[in-house]
């Protein structure tokens, strides 16, 4: 327990220290929500009698773990493979366990202080709405995130290297980012870019988001979409990272 | 002394490579053992599968008393690993890898002490990335003692360091043993082996070629001592005769002998006895290198 604490805490301030990570995570999703939210009329139809600033508010929850699953953890695991860092632990016998768990940890953290940044922009600037409850949208973002984040895992426990990574993170980030609810409405999407959106993992993040910040509970098909893709991602990630 | 590491047969295949044929040997408590050979000739993988950061294919492992493929967690808390080819965070500080490799094993070395006995204390809020080659080897040896291990593994721990900083890092290693923590040097430096080890294996295509002493080595492969002075003396036939001499030549005012073992002290009384007192006798003995090259059938350039 107090290794898993250093390393949480190590890898806090790591993450701190890398301003590409915090640009993805902080810095992007406030910006293109604030651009989105401002370029729609408050009524606009596309939006399905939402306004555009909810709308948006809720999947850009969404575009952060994508972007802490797609863009921070893969580069940080690859990297920890290819240069020797998880051996260095293994050799001074630091839990595997603690080793995945800090990841976990700060990937939850990070997600959740990004989506904090993005209540209070939206909130400030667009009067945007919070959830009338908040217990399923903490259930939407918790299954959420841990999904990407075993995506992530999985990216970072195949790539190549760390440089194939962070590629390979980026590929699927903006077709995701821009398919899955946080670029054009649904409404205003063709048919092709409509059914090749169904099947994004993001999609089922940002509906599950959106139903449980606007309605009232997230549909129970998109969360166990989620988590077929955290169990799924997640043991063949560490499968990978064992042979490693 | 009881043995802390014993090695028997053991074998360690890559696919249809075989690293490790068969390697054998044992390292006593408080020795710095040697473990020299090529580049590829398996030395890295032995050690690994010892420390049980690999599984082996065939043969018995004990350290400590434990196997390593059973007992994997256990022994990696009393032994200390300086690694080839592993790395920290770019962005993490020297205290903080310290601080959080030392919660591995509570009650173990404080890291403070650490930090000074191996001059990083004024580097301890540096990041790795900014550590150079010498001071990041210190900082792995300072991480491989934290836990106060009883045994040592030091993998190429000199590669890449200046002569002056290599002179440094033998005498930590030494100070490493006055702890009484028992050492495995891996190491294809000649110089580096018969200064420290105690004794050594010289390993070659995933087989021990010799173990032992550096000076049984060197003297069990037996290359002859060349015994040189300049004399105006006409005749040193005689010399053959001398026990131990094999041969003698002579180029101009130089004499050369060609014998084993103690043949230096021989000719040189042999040649006191006659009245020839040369001033530049000296004799060149067969070094680890010389007993390396022959052991491991390599070739050296301009040699002879």
């Amino acid at each position: 327990m107090r290794t898993l604490a250093k390393l949480t805490w190590v890898e806090l301030k790591l993450f701190g220290r890398e301003p590409f990570a915090l640009i993805f995570t902080f810095a992007f999703p406030v910006m293109i929500l604030v651009v989105l939210s401002g370029s729609f009329e408050p009524d606009d139809l596309a939006f399905e009698g939402e306004r555009p600033a909810d709308y948006y508010l809720a999947s850009y929850v969404g575009v952060v773990i994508a972007a802490v699953g797609l863009v921070t953890v893969p580069v940080h695991v690859a990297a920890y493979r290819e240069r020797g860092i998880l051996r260095r632990f293994r050799a001074s016998a630091v839990p595997a366990a603690s080793v995945v768990g800090a990841q976990v940890i700060v990937g939850l953290l990070t997600a959740a202080l990004g989506s904090v940044a993005l209540v209070v922009a939206g909130k400030l600037i667009f009067d945007a709405a919070l959830p009338e409850s908040v217990g399923p949208v903490i259930v939407a973002f918790l299954v959420s995130t841990l999904a990407f984040l075993a995506i992530g895992f999985l990216l970072g426990s195949v790539a190549r290297n760390a440089r194939a990574a962070q590629a390979g993170g980026m590929i699927l980030f903006f077709p995701l980012w821009l398919l899955s609810g946080a670029g054009p409405p649904p409404a205003v999407m063709s048919d092709g870019m409509r059914r090749l959106s169904a099947v994004l993992p993001l999609t089922y993040a940002t509906r599950a988001l959106q139903d449980s910040w606007l309605g009232s509970t997230s549909s129970s098909t998109d969360l166990l979409l989620l988590a077929g893709i955290l169990v799924v991602a997640g043991a063949l990630s560490i499968r990978a990272l064992r042979s490693a | 002394m009881a043995a802390v590491i014993e090695v028997e047969g053991l074998a360690k295949r890559y696919g249809s490579t075989v690293a490790v044929e068969d390697v054998s040997f044992q390292v006593a408590a408080g020795e710095i053992f040697g473990i020299l050979g090529p580049n590829g000739a398996g030395k890295t993988t032995t050690v690994e599968c010892v420390q049980g950061l690999r599984e082996r294919d065939g043969g018995r492992i004990q350290v400590l008393g434990l196997d390593p493929r059973e007992h994997a967690a256990t022994l990696r808390r009393r032994i200390g690993c300086q690694l080839q080819e592993s790395a920290l965070p770019d962005r993490i500080k020297v205290w903080e890898a310290l601080d959080l490799f030392s919660s591995v094993t509570p009650g173990g070395a404080d890291w403070r002490t650490l930090l000074g006995q191996w001059d990083l204390a004024a580097k301890a809020k540096a990041s790795f990335a900014s550590l150079s080659g010498g001071q990041r080897q210190r900082l792995f040896v300072a991480l491989a003692l934290v836990n106060e291990p009883e045994v040592v593994f030091l993998d190429e721990l000199t590669q890449g360091l200046d002569p002056a900083a290599r002179r440094v890092a033998w005498d930590s290693i030494r100070a490493i043993r006055e702890r009484g923590a028992t050492v495995v040097l891996v190491t294809h430096y000649m110089d580096e082996a018969e200064e420290l080890c105690d004794r050594l294996a010289i390993v070659d295509r995933g087989r021990v070629v010799a173990l032992g002493t550096p000076r049984e080595i060197v003297t069990r492969t037996a290359r002859a001592i060349r015994v040189r002075f300049s004399t105006d003396h006409p005749d040193v036939a005689w010399l053959g005769d001398v026990a131990h001499v094999r041969k003698v030549e002579r180029r101009g005012a130089t004499v050369e002998v060609e014998g084993t073992g103690p043949v230096l002290p021989l000719v040189a009384a042999a040649l006191v006895g006659r009245g020839i007192v040369p001033w530049d006798l000296r004799a060149e003995q067969p070094s680890l290198e010389d007993a390396y090259l022959d052991l491991t059938g390599r070739t050296t350039q301009g040699a002879g």
